[in-house]
């Protein structure tokens, strides 16, 4: 019997998995035998314990004000609303260096707050380093995404039950039971373990307001074991618990992050049967004060840059902005690449071999990449790098690499229901005409994907652009990207040209999301 | 009586002027193309829509000041009728009491009306275990276990298949005659309800153009114009 070749889908799955397992050994390999997980048993309790609270704390103040501001938003119609959502769309790609300056600038020792509490003589406001200054940014970030995808769920109820309610007079508290709650229901967990995760994996935040040692992330140790300690066992095991955590939220997140189909339904937006009631009128006046007053400033802390862009308009600033467009562009063409061929290749064991249980191989692969550490993966692709290339050279090798695979969840997520999709269409007629490889590519996925692809591909670069993660490894004088040079200047307490160095991060990362959103929203 | 008398709607892009009576405890469909204003005239009806001149009354009781949980009217779709996290048993019940706290005698009623439709057994049931003309039948179950006079049928039956849609009008008519309600049912397939329906009506561009005995408004020339947007 002859063997059929594996799919270069498949390979490239295989490659991947390669690629991260070669990173560990090498990093375990290098260390010293000293730094194992029974050794540093104290000073890993202590910072899980730091992650798991502020991670569960985050979680619980983003999932309130988020889900509050989503019921409230979708009760209401007001001028300025349309503004408000863009508002929260806005803070949804904010870089997290550029949210680090943002609480800086609005709750910092000398920032607005303090400005405002002066004259009341309430000079020494409480320090925004520690939990404050954390919790803020992690609120400031997730709230809005959670209130974001809330309010879209909400918007799918069909129409029809709207009118049940009306119809069968349903009160405020029934609404709640029988329309807003079963949509919480099924969208709390999954946006639970989401936002658990990313304030758990927090690094830029943790690093800059954690205001001590004493008050690290793992993601924030693992970096001080490799740049500070060069202790690369030590990062090794922490990568491991690191690992072990996140995939467990991640399966988590697997098996709950899944919104039933959108219903065929009447689309025309009727007002809510509980918009009247005096009692959550108040109250929805009170949640948006609450969100305008909380995010507003934060968010438009950012505008403060458009009087220094004299300031920063130097050759660093064009080289750095240069750097970043271009790992950006690579990091997002290496993720799109990938996401094609997984999906490929999972579409294959689908539908052609009827396998979806080793179609869900390759969910495994991306929640992999989710649950990875990049600074472990990064150390340990260096070490293997290190003897093949120059040492200035790796980390422009190593930042789109990783972002890229950092990048590669999302995009194929944007890129393997359209594969599949195509092939549920046309797969029989395909097959018929003979149509196969690049041909079927350019004939029958193409039309379907090149808009997925091109979100893909502005997401992708948008989270790429913005990152400061593992350039904080390899950045110095000789690669700054835009994020590195505003925590130089943040560093520097230049906080005038540290505004104006995260507008300009802010304005990019909008426009690539707001592509994104657009390319994703529009039809075939 | 329904009485409907020169009931205005506009919006930019459409216009609706109705006028229509209709005897209580008849059954009446509704026909027309696509578009034409055969849910509109349910919505104003239910109170979902509101018309800016007109008179509206049933019974001899003005609707118009009532807001759609106060009127005599219970409707279905032709889908989404139901909640998808409640039994059968609890979709039905809210037809009597939204807040799901029933008295003994009030369950009964759900029981007898759940069995009324066919569906003895299917208490327990969500509406993701049932088919889609189960499903109907237990908004059909709501709509009369509410003891509301009019109920609006708004194309519930589109989606099944002929021989299931002849049995579903049948047992609307069997329970509009057992339990004496009013019906109004807009519908696609005129022939299914040439035999049950006794008063149709065909509505198009926001009109009632024509009114009277279903073999009168099926032979009339001006139904047959519009025949090629029916379904034979």
């Amino acid at each position: 019997m002859r063997l059929k070749p594996p799919h270069p889908g498949s390979l490239v799955a295989f490659a991947i998995l390669a690629l991260v397992a070669g990173g560990f050994l090498a990093l375990l390999r290098t260390g010293s035998a000293e730094s194992n997980l029974l050794s540093i048993g104290p000073y890993l309790l202590r910072i899980l314990a730091f992650s798991f609270i502020q991670a569960g704390i985050s979680t619980i103040l983003s999932l309130g004000l988020g889900i509050a501001l989503a019921l409230a938003l979708a009760r209401r119609r007001f001028p300025g609303r349309e503004a408000l959502l863009a508002l929260l769309g806005t803070t949804m790609v904010m870089p997290t260096i550029v949210v680090v300056f943002a609480v800086l600038t609005v709750y910092g020792r000398s920032g607005w707050l303090a400005q405002v509490l002066a004259p009341f003589g309430l000079n020494e406001p409480v320090s925004i380093f520690g939990y404050p200054g954390i919790l803020i940014a992690h609120v400031f970030l997730n709230a809005p995404f959670v209130a974001r995808i809330a309010l879209d769920a909400l918007n799918m109820v069909p129409t029809e039950q709207w009118r049940l309610a009306s119809a069968l007079g349903f009160s405020p508290s029934q609404i709640f039971r029988h329309l807003d709650w079963p949509i919480f229901r099924t969208e709390i967990p999954g946006l639970a373990s989401l936002v658990f995760l990313l304030c758990f994996k927090s690094f830029a935040i943790v690093l800059a307001l954690g205001g001590g040692p004493g008050r690290a992330t793992v993601e924030v140790a693992i970096y001080e074991a490799l740049k500070v300690d060069l202790d690369f066992a030590r990062a090794a095991s922490l990568s491991l618990v690191q690992v072990a955590i996140c995939l467990a939220v991640v399966l988590l997140l697997h098996g709950t992050l899944t919104r039933p189909p959108a219903a065929m339904t009447l689309r025309d937006a009727i007002p809510r049967p509980d918009r009247t009631d005096r009692r959550l009128k108040a109250l929805d006046l009170v949640v948006l004060a609450i969100g305008l007053l909380f995010i507003g400033p934060l968010a438009l802390s950012v505008l403060t840059g458009l009087g220094h862009m004299g300031a920063v308009a130097d050759a660093d600033l064009l080289q750095a902005l240069a750097t970043s467009l271009m790992i950006a562009a690579a990091a997002a063409t290496l993720a799109c690449c990938l996401a094609l061929f997984l999906g490929a290749a999972a579409r294959n064991r689908r539908v052609v071999l009827r396998s979806p249980r080793g179609a869900a191989l390759f969910d495994f692969v991306l929640n992999i990449l989710l649950a990875m550490p990049p600074f472990a993966l990064t150390a340990g692709l260096y070490l293997i790098v290190r003897p093949l290339v120059d040492p200035s050279l790796a980390g422009l090798i190593l930042l789109p690499l990783v972002n890229g695979l950092a990048s590669l969840p999302f995009a194929y997520r944007s890129v393997a229901p359209r594969l599949m999709l195509a092939e549920e269409r046309y797969g029989r007629l395909s097959s018929a005409l003979g149509l196969k490889g690049l041909a079927k590519l350019r004939i029958v996925d193409w039309p379907l994907l090149q808009r997925p692809l091109g979100s893909a591909f502005a997401l992708a670069m948008a989270l790429s652009f913005g990152d400061f993660g593992i350039i904080a490894l390899f950045g110095g004088a000789e690669l700054r990207t835009l994020p590195y040079l505003l925590y130089e200047r943040l560093g520097a307490y230049r906080f005038e040209e540290a505004s104006a160095i995260g507008l300009i991060i802010v304005l990019v990362a909008f426009f690539l999301a707001r592509l994104s959103g657009r390319l994703s929203y529009a039809r075939d | 009586m329904l009485v409907i008398e020169n009931c205005r709607l506009s919006w930019p892009d459409f216009t609706a002027d109705y006028s229509l009576r209709v005897k209580e405890g008849t059954f009446c469909a509704v026909i027309g193309p696509s578009g034409g204003g055969k849910t509109t005239l349910l919505h104003m009806i239910s109170g979902f829509e509101t018309p800016q001149s007109g008179t509206l009354t049933f019974g001899g009781r003005d609707l118009l000041p009532l807001v759609p949980s106060e009127r005599p009217v219970a409707i279905v779709f032709q889908d989404h009728n139901l909640f998808p996290h409640l039994s059968a048993a609890e979709n039905v019940a809210l037809g009597i009491r939204p807040s799901l706290r029933l008295s003994r005698e009030e369950r009964d009623q759900v029981s007898d009306i759940l069995n009324a439709v066919d569906l003895k057994g299917f208490e327990g049931r969500r509406p993701g275990e049932m088919s889609g003309g189960q499903r109907q039948r237990v908004a059909l179950a709501r709509a009369l276990v509410s003891g509301r006079p009019l109920v609006l049928l708004d194309e519930p039956f589109s989606s099944l298949d002929p021989q299931l849609r002849h049995t579903m009008m049948a047992l609307v008519d069997t329970l509009r005659r057992r339990r004496n309600v009013t019906v109004i049912m807009s519908i696609h397939t005129p022939e299914d309800v040439r035999d049950t329906a006794e008063q149709m009506v065909l509505v198009a561009q926001g009109r009632v153009v024509l009114s009277g005995p279903p073999a009168a408004v099926l032979q009339d020339p001006v139904t047959r114009s519009v025949s090629s947007t029916l379904e034979p």
